[in-house]
């Protein structure tokens, strides 16, 4: 009988939480395979590159800004500016709104602007796998314990042999094994 | 009756005196603060001076070149004279990339060494023979591991000392 209301129970919680956390599941499903593969791609932002050339004089001098602006209106929009310097003697880099930015050879006037552009759904995920703020922290606290929770519940929802003493135990089983293999290869 | 109002009277005027010359001994002391202000080094000058200002606090004026994408931790503040590295434990706000900032952090040393060298050579070789890196990585680090080699020799000293800033606030520059 006790067994009976800890079967329907785990049911009811694993059920009903897990409609909750539906969301937050797909946040850090989706952020988790962007920044997996952070050494391959940008997972914030899609680059865009676009090569140029100018005859502008753009050497440095206390009113090389009026050039840059008239530079920015050829390859983007003079609102955009937002900083720049010279690394070295021959190179220029501006900064643009938005993370993008303009490099430019000043002897030779050929340039390298690269334009950032928000990837949709994935940035504002990985902002938020990130962890922003306090509010953020005991929430995702209260998704990790939910998982907690996913997992003890599945112990004893269903039974027989497609429960935890049947399959779904190989299953538990095979889910621990990998870890610790890896472990083992790897560590 | 009197003379014990009286008495209250002149307590009373004696603990308000003490209050005032205790309030205006704490305004003092917020005015003494006051006055103690964060020194600012340029960046062109951080490596020479850094050294004066080990695990002290100090101030760098620059415009953010990029916020490092892993982690977010690390933001590389330049101008035409220099460079600097900031390191915080926090993440960076990576729309601060391409912002004049001024940032408060604390000096801090890092101490290349023959020692520190030999580590990292031993390092480059079992992770090449591991096959972690490819031979490109390998070469690269080696010639790495090389150049501070021949930078110790050229200028006659047994260490080279990378100065970072491990951050503390900022504030953005319109």
């Amino acid at each position: 009988m006790k067994m009976k209301i800890l079967r329907k129970w785990s049911r009811i919680l694993h059920r009903d939480i897990g409609y909750f956390f539906i969301g937050t599941t797909l946040i850090y499903a989706i952020s988790g395979i962007a920044l997996n593969h952070m050494s391959d791609w940008n997972p914030n932002y899609s680059v865009t590159i676009k090569n140029f050339n100018t005859d502008l004089n753009l050497k440095n001098s206390t009113n090389v800004k009026k050039n840059i602006l008239i530079l920015l209106d050829k390859v983007d929009s003079r609102k955009n500016y937002k900083k720049h310097y010279y690394p070295n003697n021959n190179k220029l880099k501006i900064f643009l709104k938005g993370g993008s930015s303009i490099v430019v050879n000043v002897n030779k006037g050929f340039g390298t602007a690269e334009y950032l552009r928000k990837r949709p759904l994935i940035f504002e995920t990985n902002y938020l796998h990130y962890n922003p703020n306090r509010i953020w922290t005991w929430f995702s606290d209260a998704f990790a314990v939910a998982l907690i929770l996913f997992a003890i519940t599945s112990f004893f929802m269903v039974k027989g042999k497609k429960g935890i003493t049947g399959r779904g135990g190989i299953y538990t089983a095979l889910g621990f094994l990998i870890p610790i293999l890896f472990l083992i290869f790897f560590m | 009756m009197k003379k014990i109002i009286i008495l209250l009277v002149i307590t009373t005027m004696l603990f308000s005196c003490k209050t005032e010359t205790k309030k205006e001994a704490i305004e003092n002391v917020t005015k003494t603060e006051e006055v103690i202000e964060t020194p600012q080094l340029a960046i062109g000058e951080f490596d020479i001076k850094a050294g004066k200002y080990i695990n002290k606090e100090v101030q760098l004026k620059g415009i953010v070149d990029h916020v490092c994408k892993h982690g977010g931790k690390k933001l590389f503040l330049v101008t035409d004279d220099g460079d600097a590295h900031v390191f915080s434990d926090e993440r960076f706000e990576e729309a601060l990339k391409g912002s004049e900032i001024i940032v408060n952090g604390i000096v801090e040393e890092e101490r290349i060494d023959e020692a520190y060298l030999l580590k990292l050579e031993e390092d480059n070789i079992k992770s090449h023979s591991e096959g972690k890196s490819n031979k490109e990585q390998f070469d690269s680090r080696k010639k790495y591991i090389q150049q501070y080699r021949d930078k110790m020799k050229t200028d006659s000293v047994d260490h080279i000392s990378n100065y970072s800033l491990k951050y503390v606030s900022h504030k953005e520059l319109k």
